[in-house]
């Protein structure tokens, strides 16, 4: 125990000194969230804005006369064109942005209590402007309508015989696990993957790069020891990332403006003790997987490049089932329990939900308690060789 | 008190390295059967060409390789059979060892006497000692990264030094280092050595052993061509110098 915490104190201060390993395990975690959150919606909002209140140019064709005052819009430009054709040539060279074309017999089928045609033509790669233009075309529509009402003296239920209403069932809780409980899942292990990284090729090559392992192997302390304090050491990162990432989460959720408030208040009640403990009954076996996989990974390399070799791959097995947890369907099962990394993903979805199944939960944890157990087991395997060890 | 006898380092070559070294054999022995014994106060030296064998000898000694076959006694302890009693009473150092460059020399020094087990008032007297005597207070706050080569040396020696080792192992200290720096070393061996310690260190450099050794052994090829004292090897000189008589020797055999 004592040889452990020796190396665990001894690699955590090298470990924590590392400028590198500092911004990539905990200052990037910890902004990187809020960032992305802000700059993103940020930018969207802004470019929607943009689109909604760009100015754009129209013409008529066979428009009825009162049609143009529902377009009164100080955004909309009505321009005029002689034919259509030279219309439509404004529109690909992007100096008109949409034709209202009325059918010839547009007027005398509306009048006729018949179905008269428009056609709207413009680029769908404007994406605002058909809403923009089916708006005003609508309320123009809903004035035919009054008036057939009146014509045809039927009260306006007549012609709406049935009214659809839907009532949402999801707690805000469950809502809220749809919404971040895919992502929050797969930001956090794929923090957890990435803090182990550094460390890992730093405290297990590095040693042997820099040639300080000899050394160390003349220690008359347990080499199984030093190797495990090594991994937690690791672990222990990968472990601060993951955390960090979670409160850089939970601190831009509170400091986004647009969070409605149900939100907010289902956030606040799901970090409880109880949630904060079955997300680290998970997390902590989790690191100490990944500190042992990676240890296992770059063990036999000789130098940081050759360790960054095997590692990169890694990153697949674990950015995978992370993902797959987000696809629609993906549920906790007693299949999907076995699945290292998904299990994880899915069960933190489900704890967020509050729908998880205590028997599930017991099983994700044991996988991974047994599955770091065996990477601890093979990487002590691999350290004994002499031939990993050395140089 | 070392105590070699018939050891063996014998490793498997894979087709790579049989096309490398040009040999149809499956293994090759890089230590061959090889016998000697160093005693207290006395300093042996282990000399030979590059390859010859020197620094897997000396890993097998201090338990980071394991011999294939043959038997190596420290203070009496089997490297074999316990390790961790042959690693207590060994120091072990080597020119191409590095420190860990994001700690301080207390961190080290402390870090190893923890490995160690060294109980904290033994701990502070003994780092005291070798601190003033090194000259390391001077510099003790400063992190390895931003320190001259000749200052990282001397955190080397009290690192392997902290524990008071009665058996010091030096695989060639002296390499790469400069006049200077190399007269630390030379002047920590005859320390030990007044200390009565028993040390053993490898040189491919005659002048350093002629100055330092009461013991001489020459490896090459994995051989053992020469064991005697360094004063026997004089004589056998017999007018050439003691480089010529090593060259000779090493292409004779």
């Amino acid at each position: 125990m004592h040889t452990i915490f020796t190396v665990i104190k001894k690699e955590l201060i090298d470990t924590l000194r590392d400028r590198r390993t500092l911004i990539s395990a905990i200052v990037l975690p910890i902004i990187l969230i809020p960032l992305l959150f802000f700059g993103a919606t940020k930018l969207t909002q802004n470019l929607i804005q943009k689109e909604q209140t760009k100015k754009i140019k129209i013409t008529f064709f066979g428009a009825p006369e009162n049609i143009p005052s529902y377009f009164k819009d100080e955004n909309i430009e009505l321009v005029n064109y002689f034919n259509l054709a030279d219309a439509k040539v404004a529109i690909e060279q992007d100096s008109l942005d949409a034709i209202i074309e009325f059918a010839p017999d547009f007027q005398t089928k509306v009048n006729a209590m018949e179905t008269g045609n428009i056609n709207v033509s413009y680029k769908t790669t404007e994406t605002a402007l058909f809403k923009r233009i089916s708006t005003k075309l609508e309320i123009y529509k809903a004035g035919i309508l009054q008036d057939r009402i009146q014509t045809l003296n039927i009260s306006p239920e007549a012609i709406n015989p049935i009214n659809i209403q839907q009532t949402d069932m999801a707690s805000s809780k469950e809502q809220l696990g749809q919404v971040i409980g895919g992502m929050l899942p797969y930001l956090f292990i794929i923090m957890c993957f990435l803090g182990c990284l550094y460390p890992a090729l730093d405290l297990i090559t590095g040693e042997k790069e820099k040639g300080t392992i000899e050394t160390l192997l003349t220690v008359p302390a347990s080499r199984f020891h030093i190797l495990l304090g090594k991994m937690l050491a690791i672990a222990l990162v990968g472990l601060a990332a993951a955390v960090m990432i979670l409160i850089g989460l939970l601190v831009s959720l509170r400091l986004f403006p647009d969070v409605p408030a149900e939100f907010l208040t289902a956030i606040n009640s799901i970090v409880s003790v109880k949630f904060v403990m079955m997300l680290f009954g998970m997390l902590i076996p989790l690191s100490i997987f990944f500190a042992g996989l990676l240890t296992t990974m770059v063990i036999r390399a000789k130098s940081f490049k050759e360790a960054q070799s095997y590692a990169s791959p890694a990153s697949f097995v674990v950015i995978l089932p992370a993902a797959l947890a987000m696809l629609p369907g993906m549920e906790l099962t007693w299949s999907t329990v076995w699945i290292p990394i998904l299990n994880v993903a899915l069960a933190t979805k489900e704890i967020v939900a509050e729908t998880i199944q205590m028997p599930h939960y017991l099983v994700v944890v044991l996988s991974l308690v047994l599955l770091s157990i065996l990477s601890i087991l093979i990487s002590y395997k691999q350290f004994g060789k002499e031939s990993n060890v050395l140089n | 008190m070392i105590e070699v006898s018939d050891v063996v380092k014998q490793y498997q070559l894979n087709k790579q390295q049989k096309k490398e070294l040009q040999t149809t054999a499956n293994s090759i022995n890089a230590v061959n059967k090889v016998s000697f014994t160093c005693t207290p106060g006395k300093v042996f030296s282990l000399l030979g060409p590059n390859g010859a064998g020197k620094t897997t000898t000396l890993r097998m000694i201090a338990t980071i390789l394991k011999p294939s076959s043959g038997n190596i006694q420290v203070n009496g302890h089997s490297v074999a059979n316990a390790p961790n009693d042959v690693r207590r009473s060994i120091g072990f150092l080597t020119g191409s060892t590095n420190l860990y460059d994001r700690l301080t020399p207390g961190e080290i020094v402390k870090y190893f006497a923890d490995l160690y087990g060294m109980d904290a008032t033994t701990f502070k007297q003994r780092k005291e000692v070798l601190f003033t005597r090194l000259g390391i207070h001077e510099f003790a706050k400063k992190r390895i990264g931003q320190m001259s080569t000749g200052m990282k040396q001397k955190v080397s020696i009290a690192r392997s030094m902290i524990h008071n080792p009665s058996v010091v192992i030096f695989d060639e200290p002296t390499s790469g280092l400069d006049v200077i720096t190399a007269n630390s070393i030379i002047e920590l061996i005859r320390q030990c050595k007044q200390e009565q310690k028993t040390v053993i260190f490898s040189s491919h450099i005659m002048s350093e052993v002629d100055l330092l050794s009461d013991e001489l052994a020459i490896i090459s090829k994995g051989n053992l061509i020469f064991n005697d004292t360094m004063q026997n090897f004089r004589q056998q000189a017999a007018g050439q110098s003691l480089t010529e008589a090593f060259i000779n020797l090493v292409n004779a055999n």
